[in-house]
């Protein structure tokens, strides 16, 4: 009789349960299902520049009697870049090929990698930035033009192009 | 009596998974991230293939998002849009490896039978630090989504 007691007692409890909280005890989870997403992220480098043109102009009074040589600077220009391979780098070339004045370029206050020193535009891409790694950064270009009063007057028209590769 | 309790609570805690459907449509998902522009704003790329069909219940319920994803590189996030036959979107979710089930849809209404249905918006995201997948490898999440009581 005891034994019926306790049975009954134990059918209950589970009734009670069952019946009373059947979302409860699910809550729990009804259904789940999957499925797989792959992220594929191509090798990706650009730059752009602030203003697609620099104005360097000679003019009188830039001139010093008895000296050859005039300079003119600029540094208006931002460069800005983006590259997420491990070795990168860019470089600088010019589309002029026998220009009549000199044209120096250097990266000034990069934000990552190193600048290379000044050097003149040619037609040959040169080191402008080193080991930017994968970043995001950007620098500003210092130009110089250099013109020897000897050589007269006249104009240079560069188109400039700035390629981010590999290192 | 008690007898045919019994059985009516047997029948209640076999029939309910049963009756609760959630499904993943549109199959496994691919995202390549192919272009970027100097500046801020990282390189990115959105997919809206998926979706989500699922079975309204005689409770409030919600659907979580979790993810596996072992050595996870770049930023996946995920968004419902388009929800129809009840629910609100959660914020846009970052997906994490190693994140608990997190909020997608909740409040969806009980109006069983009734089906919902969303879109899900996946958005793939990776800074020029976090590389590329050439030197690095893809990404491949399994993520699972759970239709749960609220």
């Amino acid at each position: 009789m005891k034994l019926q007691a306790n049975l009954f007692s134990s059918a209950s409890a589970f009734l009670a349960i069952s019946i009373l909280c059947p979302s409860r005890a699910l809550a729990q989870t009804f259904d789940a299902d999957a499925h797989t997403v792959q992220v594929s992220v191509l090798p990706i480098s650009v730059v752009s520049l602030s203003s697609g043109t620099v104005n360097l102009d000679m003019s009188l009074g830039l001139i010093t009697p008895g000296q050859d040589q005039m300079t003119v600077t600029d540094q208006s220009t931002t460069l800005t870049w983006g590259t997420n391979s491990s070795a990168s780098k860019i470089t600088a070339s010019t589309s002029l090929a026998a220009p009549l004045f000199d044209l120096r370029i250097v990266a000034v206050n990069p934000t990552q990698g190193a600048a290379s020193p000044e050097f003149s535009l040619t037609t040959t891409a040169q080191d402008l930035l080193l080991n930017l790694g994968r970043s995001s950064g950007s620098c500003l270009l210092h130009y110089t033009g250099v013109a020897l009063a000897s050589q007269g007057s006249g104009s240079d028209l560069h188109v400039i192009t700035f390629t981010v590769q590999a290192q | 009596m008690r007898t045919e309790l019994f059985i009516i609570a047997v029948l209640l805690t076999w029939a309910l998974p049963a009756a609760a459907q959630l499904r993943v449509q549109g199959g496994n998902v691919t995202i390549s991230i192919t272009a970027g522009i100097p500046g801020p704003i990282p390189p990115s790329a959105t997919v809206s293939t998926t979706g989500l069909r699922w079975r309204q219940e005689t409770v409030d319920t919600k659907i979580t998002i979790s993810t596996i994803c072992p050595g996870q590189k770049f930023t996946l996030r995920a968004v419902a849009t388009g929800i129809t036959g009840g629910g609100t979107p959660a914020p846009e979710v970052t997906l994490q490896e190693g994140m608990p089930a997190t909020d997608f849809i909740v409040d969806i209404p009980p109006r069983k039978p009734n089906n919902g249905r969303c879109t899900v918006q996946y958005t793939a995201v990776a800074t020029f630090e976090q590389g590329n997948s050439l030197e690095l490898g893809d990404d491949l999440h399994t993520i699972t989504y759970t239709l749960v009581a609220q």
